[in-house]
């Protein structure tokens, strides 16, 4: 090699290197509208179960698993909050999509036993206040996700 | 872990910023790296030229909802020699450190 940087400026490059890194990483995110969606989406259901009869709220619920499977491989991945660029899959982790869909059985199973628990309180309406509950929990859950996301993505360094 | 090798095309800082950005994504808009690097159209395209007669880049032009968009790639080759002069770099540091062993 006929030109080597002194220390300070490879320092610099490196630099310059994680300056672009860090640029990428900021655009790692799911849309605001998927978990308030999914949160709307949750209540309703809850509202359904409550009040309307058995099959239609098992039609309910296989609709809205129906749209949300459509939806969320589009968006879980936290790849494309621009559409100007795509994230890489080893930058924003390859475990975001179970990480999301995990927490989402497991808010499902809070709000079943939820709903039991205040069922056996003698609390009227109880899927309904239990499901707004945890849509509170994806609501203000989902972009505090993305965000640990992000941090660790910085703190997995410039290995892509 | 990547062989350590000094690129001179990679190095200077506005090709660097660039290859940065490119590596971490599998494309970005060619808007998208002007407006991060404040770039004029006609400084980020000369940039993007170099790198892609070097076959670090890949330029893509394409049409999207009526609107020509140019989305640009780093090619394994450009992968390849930034990861190596990302190596480089780190290793020209860590001599320097204190406590490295020193080289005559």
């Amino acid at each position: 090699m006929d030109y080597e940087p002194t220390p300070a400026e490879a320092r610099a490059a490196l630099e310059v290197v994680e300056r672009g890194r860090l640029r990428v990483i900021e655009q790692i995110d799911v849309p605001g509208w998927y978990w308030w969606g999914l949160a709307l989406g949750w209540i309703g259901l809850g509202v359904i179960t409550d009040l309307a009869h058995p099959w239609i709220t098992a039609a309910a619920t296989l609709a809205f698993g129906a749209i949300h499977s459509a939806i969320a491989p589009r968006v879980i991945d936290g790849r494309r909050r621009s559409p100007q660029l795509s994230v890489r899959s080893d930058v924003v982790g390859r475990r975001l999509p179970q990480l999301v869909l995990g927490g989402l059985l497991l808010l499902a199973g809070v709000t079943v036993a939820g709903s039991l628990a205040l069922a056996a309180d003698g609390a009227g309406h109880p899927v309904t206040i239990a499901s707004v509950v945890v849509a509170f929990v994806i609501a203000l859950g989902g972009p505090q996700l993305l965000a640990v996301v992000r941090r660790r993505a910085v703190q997995a360094g410039p290995r892509a | 872990m990547s062989v350590p090798r000094f690129d001179e095309l990679i190095h200077p800082a506005t090709r660097l910023s660039i290859v940065a950005l490119l590596a971490a994504s599998d494309w970005v808009e060619f808007a998208f790296i002007r407006d991060q690097l404040a770039l004029s159209d006609s400084a980020l395209s000369k940039q993007l030229s170099t790198l892609d007669e070097a076959g670090y880049v890949r330029i893509e032009r394409t049409v999207s909802n009526h609107r020509r968009r140019v989305l640009a790639h780093l090619t394994p080759a450009g992968r390849a020699a930034f990861r190596g002069h990302v190596a480089a770099l780190e290793a020209i540091v860590a001599r320097a450190a204190p406590g490295a062993t020193q080289r005559n």
